[in-house]
């Protein structure tokens, strides 16, 4: 594997840490071999000891066994260059053939582009013109971290350069949403489940929420989200994954291209959006989140002080299909809001006649089941119960599944799962090439209609509540509310 | 199987998951199987029942025991999340401590789990504890807002509680309310343009054997006629302490009888001999066979007699008896009311009339 930006922090936090573990549980290969390539000029030595104490400090499991480390550790190699400069492809392909050699590699390489999106295109050129993306025998593949692409336009030029030198299928675009063992979960719950299918559709289903709320706010991506906002940064990605599996037609089987064309049949078939209607944005000001006083978005580090960066979303959208016509999915995410949680919850109708007095059910909700996919990984089901007792009174019990206590059970991490999925060349959980290019067009017609418009008053909602008031009237409208997850 | 388990822990750093992860723990070892080998853990998917999140705000540690008395009575029937919050803002040191404790018992036959997370908060924090509680509710479910004492209506504390809750569940007959301050804003309370919230009274629980017995009196229709000329509501209170009891079960016949079309003055007397609370609750009425009176007085023994006297004629009365009500009775009935209680609202609204 050739980590492109192997001094930076997602390598650190998240690759290393993900490597050493696959090997620790010995999914990896014999021989497996990194080269990590960036700008600072460490040596080789230093590149290990940097690694080592990423894996230490990040790892999952704990402590990190030291012997694993060690022979896993012999495979680290390492070329300081910038990503332009041909006469390190040069250096690069010579290493790659070396390890070819003396650790029986093979020929099979993962190309892994984990820095800024710029280079994505520049190190795919090079790739190409030294003859690296093709040299030898084995497999070629090529992973690329988010975001793809800014917009639309964006998304088909970083295409186009990098079907010059890969074909689709050597293309593994992270979303590591889709990595999360609770997102394979909501497949599973669906299609091995076989009581839910039957219902799930306009008939029983009278809407959906799907929520990816955070609690932090910024961090130190500031430059970074200046540009992005919550559209482009979440909503792109994370909400239209969830949203396309959830709303998906059952696929024949689970090979990556039947799923992938039933997720994008979703996403083809949403809806252009209205943004009068439909989508709504907001800014957080200052406020306390979970007993903590925090900043406003506009004075977080490497923000204008008049920023229009937007760092909530709700939209509804409708899925033009015979599954889901008329039935909303309302989505929503956004920085400091109460509680960090991503949720998928489907709202069904109202039991169609209730046998009991009217006094007694006056205030049973329908039924609700909800799929948590961060923190307390699990479902929950919503029902009415009796409560005890003489008089016929019901009540909401919400009964709740955790599909393992995070003290007790550790599940995998999101990059050892995709790791390892682009290794054994299953693309199932990454994006396709028209997947992300039918997102971008949802996002610039949003992103269109804002730009028309005057945009509202910002900050127009404070840290630590559920988002600005326009979001609970988009609602409010058709009757409903939001969730408080 | 029966009995209970308690398992306790206290942490200092309040993290929301870290307290999350502190209960699920606490109470994963709750399990009758706790120690299971590794692969029974990892087949074991938990499933917790709960019907609802209570938070209960204490003023300070003196009122801790009667809140854990009235909470220990809950549990069975109840399995909810409760936040207790100790929100001392006036303390100076600033400090946020939180402990988590979960309880299971099995005497109803079923494995009931309560889980309690106690927040203790010192200075500016105390007022935002609410930022606290929001992520750390059972989502999808009625949060209810227990507040022993007068609450504070006016702090940042009871309002942002309030935005997050459903009901509040107060004590008009506890010490420092006065109803003549109290009753408008417990009213405006629940008729909030944003985020109404229904409002529970233990002295409206209090007072329900007085509103069945005096409805009682109507159920005969040619009693019921009678109602169209009723001209005056008297209520006896004595002792020490508030006259909320006295102004409601009033508030309460004005507003039913205004909603015909009759309205009516009330009188209150007091009588510092007699015992806190109503003595004695008359409503009369004209008609042509002469003036009615309507009649329940508290009789020794905790029970009530009613009497009727039509025109010149007295009635055979009945006496009841009438079981005093705990304070985790009380709590229990309130928790098990949907939506806002309109009866109730009314008759505060006309007590403060
Ligand atoms: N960090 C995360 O947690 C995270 C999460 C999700 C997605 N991502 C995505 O992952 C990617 C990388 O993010 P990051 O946070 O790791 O970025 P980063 O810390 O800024 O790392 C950038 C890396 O690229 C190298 N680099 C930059 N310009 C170069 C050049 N001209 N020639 C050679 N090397 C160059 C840097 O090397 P030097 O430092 O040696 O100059 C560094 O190793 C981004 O696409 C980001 O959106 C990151």
């Amino acid at each position: 594997m050739v980590i492109f930006g192997a001094s930076g922090d997602l390598t650190a936090r998240k690759l290393m840490p993900a490597l050493y573990n696959l090997a620790l549980n010995r999914y990896l290969p014999a021989g497996f071999s990194v080269i990590g390539v960036a700008l600072t000029p460490w040596t080789e030595q230093e590149f290990k000891t940097h690694m080592s104490e990423a894996a230490t400090k990040y790892s999952r499991t704990q402590p990190v066994d030291r012997s694993v480390w060690q022979s896993f550790a012999e495979g680290l190699h390492y070329v300081a260059m910038t990503f332009d400069d041909m006469d390190g492809y040069g250096k690069l392909a010579a290493t790659l053939d070396r390890l070819d050699r003396e650790r029986g590699t093979g020929g099979n390489r993962v190309f892994y582009f984990a820095t800024l999106p710029q280079f994505f295109a520049v190190i795919v050129d090079r790739l190409g013109a030294s003859g690296v993306a093709r040299a030898g025998e084995g497999w070629k593949r090529i992973i690329v971290e988010k975001p793809f692409g800014h917009d639309l336009k964006s998304a088909q030029e970083l295409n186009r350069a990098i079907h010059a030198v890969f074909t689709e299928r050597q293309v593994y675009r992270i979303d590591h949403y889709l990595g999360k063992e609770t997102v394979q979960n909501v497949m599973v719950f669906r299609f091995a489940n076989g009581i839910f299918e039957p219902i799930w559709n306009r008939r029983y289903v009278d809407h959906m929420q799907i929520t990816v709320a955070e609690d932090l706010g910024i961090e130190r991506r500031g430059a970074y989200y200046e540009k992005a906002g919550a559209l482009r940064d979440i909503f792109q990605n994370h909400l239209l994954q969830l949203l396309s599996i959830v709303a998906m037609e059952p696929p024949a089987n689970f090979d990556a291209e039947v799923v992938r064309d039933e997720k994008v049949k979703v996403l083809r078939s949403i809806h252009p959006i209205n943004v009068e209607t439909d989508a709504v944005r907001g800014q957080y000001g200052p406020g306390w989140v979970a007993g903590e006083q925090v900043v406003g978005y506009r004075q977080e580090d490497q923000v204008a002080p008049d920023s229009k960066t937007e760092t909530y979303v709700a939209t509804r959208l409708f899925i033009d299909n015979w599954r889901w016509a008329e039935t909303p999915f309302y989505l929503r995410t956004g920085k400091r809001l109460p509680n960090r949680a991503s949720e998928i919850a489907i709202q069904f109708k109202k039991a169609p006649h209730l046998p009991f007095a009217k006094t007694a059910v006056q205030d049973t909700s329908p039924n609700l089941l909800v799929m948590r996919i961060q923190p307390h990984e699990g479902a929950s089901l919503k029902i009415a119960a009796k409560i005890p007792g003489p008089v016929m009174r019901l009540r909401t019990v919400n009964m709740d599944f955790f599909y393992g206590s995070s003290f007790l059970i550790e599940s995998p991490d999101a990059y050892e799962r995709l790791v390892l999925d682009c290794m054994l060349g299953d693309p199932t959980l990454f994006a396709r090439e028209d997947e992300v290019e039918r997102a971008w067009t949802l996002v610039d017609g949003v992103e269109a209609g804002w730009a028309a418009q005057p945009p509202p008053a910002l900050p127009n909602y404070a840290a630590g509540t559920w988002g600005p008031e326009a979001a609970d009237a988009l609602m409010e409208r058709d009757g409903r509310r939001w969730r408080r997850p | 199987m029966s009995g209970e388990h308690g398992q306790v822990s206290t942490r200092p750093v309040v993290d929301v998951h870290a307290i999350e992860e502190e209960l699920a723990e606490v109470r994963w070892k709750l399990r009758p199987d706790g120690e299971m080998d590794e692969a029974a853990q990892h087949a074991a998917a938990e499933a917790r029942a709960n019907v609802l999140n209570l938070i209960v705000v204490v003023e300070d540690e003196s009122g801790m025991e009667h809140v854990h008395r009235v909470l220990d009575g809950l549990s069975t029937h109840h399995p909810s999340r409760t936040l207790i919050l100790l929100a001392q803002e006036e303390r100076q040191a600033v400090k946020l401590e939180a402990s988590v404790s979960a309880q299971t018992r099995t005497d109803s036959g079923h494995r009931v789990t309560t889980e309690q997370v106690l927040l203790h908060a010192h200075g500016q924090v105390a007022a935002h504890l609410a930022s606290l509680v929001s992520p750390l509710l059972v989502p999808d479910l009625p949060v209810m807002l227990w507040w022993p004492g007068r609450p504070d209506f006016e702090s940042q504390l009871f309002n942002e509680l309030a935005d997050l809750c459903d009901r509040l569940v107060v004590d008009t007959d506890d010490r420092g309310v006065e109803p003549g301050r109290d009753f408008p804003l417990l009213l405006n309370v629940a008729r909030r343009r944003k985020a109404r919230v229904a409002i529970g009274d233990f002295n409206w629980a209090r007072l329900m054997p007085w509103r069945h017995l005096m409805a009682q009196f109507f159920d005969p229709p040619s009693v019921r006629s009678r109602l169209i000329s009723a001209h005056g509501v008297t209520v006896w209170y004595g002792g020490e302490g508030s006259n909320a009891q006295a102004l409601l079960l009033a508030g309460w016949v004005q507003s039913r009888l205004a909603a015909i079309g009759v309205p009516i003055p009330r009188e209150l007397r007091y009588d510092p001999g007699l015992p806190h609370g109503v003595s004695r609750f008359m409503l009369y009425t004209g008609g042509e066979d002469g003036v009615s009176r309507f009649s329940i007085a508290r009789a020794p023994g905790g029970r009530l007699t009613t009497q009727m006297r039509i025109g010149d004629q007295e009635q055979l009365g009945r006496t009841v008896a009438v079981a005093p009500r705990s304070a985790d009775d009380l709590l229990a009935i309130e928790l098990t009311i949907p939506g806002h209680d309109v009866l109730y609202e009314q008759a505060l609204e006309a007590a403060v009339g």
